[in-house]
């Protein structure tokens, strides 16, 4: 008789985690490559297309790295806002929610002051995405210290009113509406004014926006302030055991109302610069970061290395997917979701697999 | 032997976590009928061994005989199948399920509904081996012992034969263990065999038939427990001889350093928990503090450090009320505290943190960097790795991959590292093996010989009054009394932990554990000291 | 350890993109001269069976194979794309770059974007479809006057209604008065039955939004159950209403394509547009001639009866006799230019001894709340009214 049982694995190692999630990957391109040639496709041709975001070949290769960043930034910031959070197990899964709130404050301070210099615009709209995303983000974190709320219902709840409330005003003619263009009978979101569009680096042709800089920065900085600040260790503390925080004399409730904050104040802040660089907002902008960027945290164990990597790849996959599906008349976006889809799932499946074992249990005689 | 199968026989198992070899090459045979001691040092298999018997783990080698015949254990159901059942030290209970239900949620062939007679069915049981239980109580109001009574009463509910119990006594007072021992009598005559796992020799020898005694992971001996004494299985147990008196040298006292006085905090469920208290603690004495699980010595301890609210009363530490104050200000008057709760990771240290980090915990706040200083933190633990001879890999290696008894010297090494001028310190030696518990001793000694006042919150009534200088009695957060260690007995302290004695106004001039005014002068202090160690020479 | 070996792989690989980006600089305008491919802006799958996307996706693919393209090599698409101007705008970059020589955009809230776009990408022509804006150059509009079909349906559902002896008339739409599109279409239908039922009344029923099922068949529901309609008229992507006018025993007038097939006895006839009439003129345009003269050559397309742009199925048994004849007479009148829909005077039918009689009366256009806006005998509006800003009802619709 010989049954098979899970084991936790011991002593993993990085190349091993590796191999398996490059292994999660080809199963699950081997079943897309089923499909495709069900659908008359060459699945090599489709997968080089996907795996080189459409540079190959490309007019203007340097657009699809512009719209390749567009993706990634807004993801990578997320994440790591929600790792921010997670590690201190907090559960915000607000990211949709506090990245729209940021988005529309930025977007109104871009409406509302045109004709002042640009940078100042630029720096307002910053300091209103993460103002308004992070008092969002206090507030939750109020609510979760002083009437012990489950802040995962109140921050997916709120992710809805948020979207409602932004659908609202984007489909709402009124005087008080600045949103709006106002040379449109049909409700439309203005464009910003040029001040308020975010400047880049030119290097050739390409424009390397300064919020690109700016999130590499910072990556840089949430890194260094989780791993050597005061507060970092404050919040790993927090997130392995209350009762030690406490014990060691740390205000825990300050320790969680600051650091939904920044959680929170960091992804208004990828709001705003998501805004800042389209010039104009939508309620679909988020592009679901919010919801990707708990599976980016996730897949990368709260490390912001790894959040690094996580992010760049699922961007990939996602522009990758987005760009493959072009050339082929047979193929939607809905087959590239499903890809998509199948590709995080086989991912997610392996990492199961990375953590335990399957074994079967070994008859000795004695 | 040849005519009745062992009702359990392990041969050649080995279990590997990683690059450790928790189980090597084990031998071990358990009759039908007998109560079989497992002996050994932390760290030393035992319980890895008992949770491959109970399914959780499987061997990587080896085999299993129940009853003469060899079988396959590979999860927990197979456990119970075949009559095993295992006691964990720490219960697998649904805290918001009654205790009947709780055990109906695991029972095999229940059925669909609930049966109504549920309740009487678990009361019949528990008087056929003479549990106290009421099969209606909600688990979360159970107390420690509650529980473990419920948690055996559910393997033998499942129908086991063999009854693997983890460290059962750690929990439990010197009546709680007579009645559990009363229990496994009766469940020995009933023809169950039962395995005990414990440090604690005294009891292995009240209670068992025979003593298999590990060592490091490997199977050392297996003795007739009326053929041997502590000393032998003592030897067995660490590989030499040791010695067994705990040293205590004489206090060398200064001016009381902390006094509490009319001290008053709540649990947290809001009642009493600590109920008037009074007493103090000089420099240079180790003060013990006795009494049933739950009587207050948690409260009163979180009450000192700062981590609970002072309903009423003062904690004058060097004539200053520090009551109310952040326990971080309380530290850094000098007053540490180190805590190891019965589940030894929940208060005190960060499990999936470093022992780095876990050294830093308490002072990562200094200084005006942003930035925590782990250099010297790391100088730090690997100090403590050190000194108190922890096993672990590295000093970056989370504490919660290490046994209990490296974690609590962490803890402990970290709080005494703060040179403190006052050290509570609840449990120390929980669970720690004999070797670990002298290394404590011996540092709280040090501790007491450099002018630190100690207050020592135990279990272990044998330990107390070998180590303390003053042994203050507790029960329901009550003072019962302040006794010298000398002039003591186990009989007068059992009887003051149960509340039958009130030492507090035996003596009229003077009601113990009254501390005179930490305000006197120096003078004063000298005559005070005097005239307590006349009272000592006159007792003797 | 494993920090170092993250960043490794991430430097690497983001360096293997940059050197990819690299070479394909270098490989620029490979894909410039040979082949004209065209590209497309879905708001719907292109893989749709029915529907806006639908249609615009066979007029598309028929266009290119008229003119010899392949679309497999040369059609490029991005479907699915929200009326989100950073959507609209990657899915241009993206287009651009696989060097698409024509982009269309089929909806209307890709406008921003493709105006935008259109500046950025000076040699690629951008077409939008139910838009306003355009420039001299690369960027037009194009859009079909479909209220000339929906003119001819109406004629259809006034004489139901007369033959019926119910004056009620239903009309499902997706938008009301805040679309041009939705709110001509509306107006052009009540003119059409009007002019054979003077008595006529029109309740339109808002659905707010272009495609909802179980909303169209709750509207078309009300418009039968509570304001007593005998003919239903619908702008909205599904058949659900001629559906539940097959159900409920009454009539109906569909959209998009002949739905006669789903409610064989209900279904009157259908207004439906022709794409590729457009699309093959536009990218026979393109082709012959540089980006910078699309604009100048094509204009803002605007094709109607004559061009064949939009037309009517044929009529279903269901119809009544005369409305042959009738439909016949008012397309003969708009196709030959000697009157349209939304002038100063209007047709009107009259049925005498089984033959039908139509006679042009001036009569002026008044909208709801008895406003003027062409005077008797006036022209037909400006095309841009209808295009933009016409937010109206005219005389004889009520909105409910």
């Amino acid at each position: 008789m010989t049954k098979l049982h899970l084991v936790r694995r011991t002593g993993n190692t990085l190349l091993r985690r590796i191999i398996c999630y490059l292994a999660a990957i080809a199963i699950s391109m081997g079943i897309g490559a089923i499909l495709l040639l069900s659908l008359g496709i060459n699945p090599l041709d489709y997968y080089s297309d996907m795996l080189t975001v459409g540079l190959i070949g490309n007019k203007y290769a340097y657009k699809s790295v512009e719209g390749f960043l567009k993706v990634f930034v807004p993801l990578l910031m997320v994440s790591m806002a929600l790792a921010l959070s997670f590690k201190m197990r907090f559960w915000n899964i607000g990211g949709e929610g506090e990245f729209l709130i940021g988005a529309m404050c930025a977007a109104a301070i871009a409406y509302r002051c045109d004709g002042m210099p640009g940078p100042v615009v630029l720096i307002l709209m910053c300091l209103a995405a993460m103002i308004s995303s992070g008092l969002v983000g206090l507030a939750v974190a109020f609510l979760k210290c002083r009437f012990n709320t489950n802040e995962t219902l109140v921050t997916l709840m709120m992710n809805y009113i948020v979207l409602y409330a932004v659908k609202y005003i984007g489909e709402t003619k009124a005087p008080w509406n600045f949103f709006l263009r106002e040379d449109s009978e049909r409700p439309l979101f203005a464009k910003f004014p040029d001040n308020a569009i975010m400047p880049g680096i030119m290097i050739g042709r390409f424009n390397l926006l300064y919020s690109v800089v700016i999130s590499v920065i910072l990556t840089v900085i949430i890194y260094i302030y989780l791993k050597y600040t005061k507060q970092g260790y404050e919040i790993a503390v927090v997130g392995d055991s209350i009762n030690t925080a406490r014990y060691a004399g740390m205000k825990v409730n300050g320790i969680i109302l600051r650091t939904m904050f920044i959680s929170a104040a960091l992804i208004g802040l990828a709001g705003a610069f998501s805004a800042s660089a389209s010039a104009t907002v939508s309620p679909s902008m988020t592009n679901n970061a919010g919801w990707t960027g708990i599976v980016v945290a996730w897949l990368s164990k709260l490390s912001i290395p790894g959040i690094l990597v996580a992010a760049f790849l699922i961007s990939l996959l996602q522009y990758g997917c987005l760009a493959a599906s072009l050339s082929y008349p047979e193929i939607d976006q809905n087959f590239a979701d499903l890809m998509q889809g199948m590709i995080l799932f086989a991912v997610l499946m392996s990492d199961f697999l990375v953590t335990f074992k399957i074994v079967r249990r070994k008859e000795t005689e004695s | 032997m040849a005519d009745e199968p062992y009702a359990i026989e392990l041969r050649g198992i080995c279990k590997t976590f990683g690059s450790i070899k928790a189980n090597r090459n084990i031998n071990l045979t358990l009759k039908k009928g007998e109560i079989l001691a497992l002996l050994g040092e932390n760290g030393s298999g035992k319980t890895t061994l008992m949770n491959m018997l109970s399914g959780i783990y499987t061997p990587d080698a080896g085999s299993v005989f129940i009853n003469g015949a060899k079988v396959t254990i590979s999860s927990p159901e197979d456990s119970a199948k075949l009559g095993i059942g295992m006691v964990h030290q720490h219960f697998k209970l649904v805290e918001n399920f009654s205790c009947a239900d709780n055990i109906w949620i695991g029972a095999r062939d229940k059925g669909f509904l609930l049966k109504k007679d549920r309740y009487k069915i678990i009361e019949d049981m528990a008087s056929e081996f003479g549990f106290e239980i009421d099969p209606r109580k909600l688990v979360s109001m159970m107390s420690v012992s509650e529980k473990q009574t419920l948690e055996i009463l559910k393997v033998l509910y499942y129908g086991a034969s063999v009854i693997i119990l983890d460290e059962p006594t750690a929990v439990l007072t010197v009546q709680e263990t007579r009645k559990l021992f009363d229990v496994l009598r009766r469940m020995k005559e009933s023809g169950h065999s039962v395995i005990i796992i414990t440090h604690k020799l005294n009891e292995v020898m009240e209670i068992s038939d025979r003593v298999a005694v590990l060592r490091k992971g490997e199977y050392i001996d297996t003795v007739v427990t009326s053929e041997t004494t502590e000393k032998k299985l003592t030897e067995l147990m660490v590989g030499r001889k040791i010695e067994l008196n705990i040293n205590r040298p004489a206090p060398n006292k200064t001016k009381p350093l902390l006094e509490i006085r009319n001290l008053t905090v709540l649990n947290d469920e809001g009642s009493v928990a600590v109920d008037d208290l009074r007493f103090y603690i000089r420099g240079g004495e180790i003060l013990g503090v006795a009494g049933i699980a739950g009587s207050g010595q948690k409260e009163l301890c979180e009450a000192i450090a700062g981590l609970r609210h002072v309903e009423r009363g003062k904690i004058i530490h060097k004539g200053r009320n520090i009551a109310g104050l952040p326990p971080k200000t309380i530290f850094e008057a000098g007053i540490a505290f180190s805590f190891i709760p019965e589940d030894r990771l929940g208060m005190g240290l960060a499990p999936n943190m470093s022992i780095v980090d876990n050294v830093i915990l308490k002072k990562y706040k200094y200084g005006t960097s942003p930035f925590v200083d782990r250099k010297s933190g790391r100088v730090e633990a690997e100090d403590i790795v050190k000194r108190y001879e922890v096993v672990t890999t590295s000093v970056d290696a989370p504490v919660r991959q290490m046994s209990g008894g490296n974690v609590q010297k962490v803890l402990l090494g970290r709080e005494i590292n703060a040179s403190p001028n006052v050290l509570i310190t609840a449990y120390p030696v929980r669970g720690l093996d004999i070797n670990s518990s002298y290394l404590v001793y011996d540092t709280l000694n040090a501790q007491k010989a450099k002018g630190v006042g100690v207050l020592f919150v135990g279990e272990d009534l044998d330990v107390m009054m070998e180590l303390c200088d003053k042994i203050m009695v507790m029960c329901h957060g009550r003072l019962m009394g302040v006794v010298r260690a000398v002039n003591t007995n186990k009989e007068e302290l059992g009887l003051m932990m149960t509340g039958a004695l009130d030492l507090v106004n035996a003596k009229e001039d003077k009601p113990a554990g009254i501390a005179v005014d930490s305000a006197l002068t120096l003078e004063e202090w000298e005559r005070e000291i005097e005239a307590e160690d006349k009272e000592v020479d006159k007792n003797d | 350890m494993k920090k170092v070996i993250s960043l490794i792989i991430t430097a690497a690989i983001m360096a293997v993109s940059l050197f990819t980006f690299a070479g394909c600089g270098a490989k620029d305008g490979d894909n410039g001269q040979g082949d004209f491919i065209v590209g497309a802006i879905y708001i719907n799958s292109q893989n749709d069976t029915s529907g806006y996307t639908y249609a615009h996706h066979k007029g598309l693919v028929k266009a290119m194979q008229d003119l010899g393209l392949d679309t497999t090599r040369h059609l490029k698409i991005v479907d699915n794309v929200e009326e989100d101007d950073m959507a609209v705008s990657n899915a241009i970059d993206l287009l651009a770059g696989q060097g698409c020589d024509i982009i269309f955009g089929i909806s209307f809230g890709y406008i921003n974007a493709m105006k935008e776009k259109s500046e950025e990408f000076s040699d690629i022509v951008f077409s939008h479809a139910t838009g306003y804006m355009s420039n001299d150059t690369n960027f037009n509009n194009y859009f079909g006057r479909i209220y000339q079909a929906r003119y001819l349906s109406g004629i259809a559902a006034g004489f139901k209604s007369l033959a019926l002896g119910n004056n009620n008339i239903g009309y499902v739409s997706a938008w009301g008065t805040e679309y041009a599109e939705t709110c001509s279409g509306i107006n052009a239908f009540a003119l059409g039955a009007r002019s054979v039922n003077p008595d006529a009344v029109i309740h339109v029923k808002k659905i707010s939004a272009w495609g909802d099922q179980e909303k169209e068949r709750q509207a078309a529901e009300v418009l039968i159950d509570t304001y007593d309609c005998c003919v239903i008229g619908q702008h909205c992507d599904s058949a659900q209403p001629q559906l539940v006018a097959q159900e409920k025993g009454m009539f109906g007038c569909g959209y998009n394509s002949d739905m006669t097939s789903q409610a064989p006895n209900a279904h009157l006839t259908a207004p439906i547009w022709n794409w590729d009439v457009y699309y093959r003129y536009a990218i026979e345009t393109a082709m012959n001639n540089p980006a910078s003269q699309f604009v100048s050559t094509v204009g803002n397309y605007y094709g109607g009866l004559v061009e064949g742009m939009v037309d009517l199925t044929p009529l279903s048994a269901n119809c009544e006799p005369g409305t042959d004849e009738a439909i016949r007479l008012a397309r003969e009148a708009m196709v030959t230019g000697t009157w349209d829909v939304f002038s100063g005077s209007k047709l009107v039918f009259t049925v005498r001894g089984g033959n039908v009689e139509m006679s042009i009366v001036g009569d002026a256009l008044l909208d709801n709340a008895g406003n003027e806006i062409v005077p008797a005998g006036g022209p037909s509006v400006d095309d841009g009214v209808i295009q933009g800003s016409m937010n109206y009802y005219l005389e004889g619709v009520i909105a409910e």
